[in-house]
């Protein structure tokens, strides 16, 4: 289980991080969503340790997570947003590095590193150094490299940012397979319907603050499951309804141009950050 | 543990560039002996030049070895690859990554100051270069191994190393006993220049050279830069806020 208790994050005179607690349980598959610069990057940074939090702290099954506890950080692996890791070395060195950073046996570190090359089809690129790759394959190194050490905890940052849609869609079996294996993953995603489709709960944060903590159905529900869109003046607007025939008696009375769907995740989203940006 | 994958990561550095570091390496020590040792022939102390030289660059090249080994390589990895990122969320001890660098850098430092060594050996100057040599060379390379890994913490975009280069190393190259003696220079500014740490390792690698005893002042002031900066640097890696 994690628990985050006040993180708060400060940068001289901005508050990228303020005051969040939440708690994620052990097997959860958890979204972090938010708008650029809501802090989500931020949490990540600092439950990988590489920030230190300017108050507050992160709890991994009840310890204190630190740059020292060993412990804690053993059960943790990161798919950062930027491709952090040495651009000279080759994909095999990159492997090898990460495991012997966790003390992984060579034997293992070979035969892992050879599996899972092989199941991202990068196995033929295994000598070509990281700087000679395309961003989609640093990515699928990436992913790679998190998996190699076997983590009970995977931190991902906008793990499908800039992949194709077939590729996107091959990471989300993954990680559905992931956390059918009782691995606790905790997402930062700009697509909604990523976290629709894959997380059990989402928490929605805008500058920094928790706006709302559910799962995606309640979040929907919460807002209204049957959206009517109309266009008008001022564009494309959106009325929630909870239930169908709600919906139905008000697009009778809208335009031609309304039209009658299923609320998602984006409409949270959207109705949830856009209207703090507004009042912001 | 945590220093012998350091250590394999920094080989597997030097292997890929080994002729670019060792080109790098050989370069400006090589052109200070040739200009000034051989090129402008002059005596110092009734010897020739080049046996007062000789020590100095030697001293100069394991400096700018180990300094160059971590200070362009970790502002790099830790501001623009982000690679740090990888070490900092594993469970490997941050002083084991620590001490790793500094014995990484001090060790292209040796082979630096190495290669001067051999490339001098043709030339007949009956300077004497022992395990003693052996090891100023080491402790000089791990406290300027120290001082680029805490500049690399502080720095703020990863061209800030050229910059320390031009700060500290230019500067030191010039001032500390490898190309004159510091005896003539004015009474305070003589004794600042002693206390840095490539004075004393010059003048100790000089003094073996020379058959005499290199004395334990020079070991305690480098000991004393290696504590202070090692203990930076630790300092940073587990307490920095923002690395």
């Amino acid at each position: 289980m994690i628990e985050l208790r006040s993180l708060t994050k400060r940068f001289e005179d901005f508050t990228a991080v303020d005051g969040l607690s939440l708690t994620v349980e052990t097997g959860e598959f958890f979204g972090l969503l938010g708008p650029n610069g809501a802090g989500k990057t931020t949490t990540i940074s600092m439950l990988s340790t590489v920030l230190l939090p300017t108050s507050g702290e992160i709890l991994i099954d009840g310890q204190r997570l630190t740059r020292k506890s060993s412990a804690q950080k053993r059960k943790l692996s990161v798919i950062t947003q930027e491709y952090s890791m040495r651009q000279d070395m080759s994909m095999d060195e990159v492997m090898e590095y990460q495991g012997r950073l966790y003390r992984l046996p060579m034997k293992v570190i070979r035969q892992k590193t050879e599996e899972l090359l092989d199941f991202a089809g990068l196995l033929e690129y295994r000598r070509r150094t990281v700087r000679h790759l395309s961003g989609g394959m640093k990515r699928k190194l990436m992913i790679c490299r998190a998996l190699l050490i076997e983590p009970e905890i995977l931190l991902l940052d906008e793990p499908t940012a800039g992949m194709d849609a077939l590729s996107r869609r091959q990471m989300w079996n993954l990680l559905r397979r992931l956390n059918g294996r009782s691995m606790t993953i905790i997402l930062t995603t700009h697509y909604m319907e990523e976290a629709q489709a894959l997380c059990d709960r989402v928490a929605l944060i805008n500058r920094g603050k928790l706006q709302k903590l559910d799962s995606p159905a309640g979040l929907i529900a919460e807002l209204g499951g049957f959206a009517v869109d109309e266009t008008g003046e001022d564009g494309l607007k959106s009325r929630y309804f909870p239930d169908r025939e709600a919906a139905i008696a008000y697009l009778r009375t809208a335009g031609q141009d309304a039209s009658l769907r299923a609320t998602t995740l984006e409409d949270v989203f959207v109705e949830c950050a856009g209207r703090k940006l507004t009042n912001g | 543990m945590g220093i012998i994958t350091v250590l394999w990561e920094k080989w597997v550095e030097f292997r890929r560039d080994f002729y670019k570091i060792t080109v790098a390496a050989m370069i400006s020590p090589l052109m200070y002996l040739i200009i000034f040792g051989m090129g402008i022939q002059t005596t110092s102390h009734g010897e020739p030049y080049l046996h007062f030289l000789i020590p100095g660059v030697v001293a100069m090249a394991t400096m700018t070895g180990s300094f160059s080994a971590i200070a362009q390589n970790m502002s790099v990895q830790r501001l623009y690859e982000k690679a740090l990122d990888q070490v900092m969320v594993s469970p490997t001890p941050l002083w084991q990554f620590i001490l790793g660098q500094v014995i990484g850098g001090a060790l292209r430092g040796m082979y630096a100051g190495g290669i001067i060594l051999l490339l001098t050996l043709p030339i007949r100057t009956d300077l004497t270069f022992n395990l003693i040599s052996v090891l100023i060379m080491f402790l000089n390379g791990t406290v300027f191994a120290t001082i680029a890994l805490v500049l690399s913490f502080l720095a703020k975009s990863y061209t800030d190393a050229p910059r320390f280069t031009s700060y500290i190393i230019m500067p030191m190259s010039f001032l500390c006993n490898t190309f004159f003696s510091t005896d003539q220079m004015p009474s305070g500014f003589r004794q600042v220049i002693s206390l840095l740490p490539l004075s004393q390792a010059s003048s100790m690698i000089r003094a073996i050279a020379n058959a005499e005893e290199p004395g334990l002042f020079g070991f305690a002031v480098l000991a004393a830069y290696l504590v202070v900066f090692g203990g930076l640097a630790v300092w940073f890696i587990y307490r920095k806020k923002n690395l």
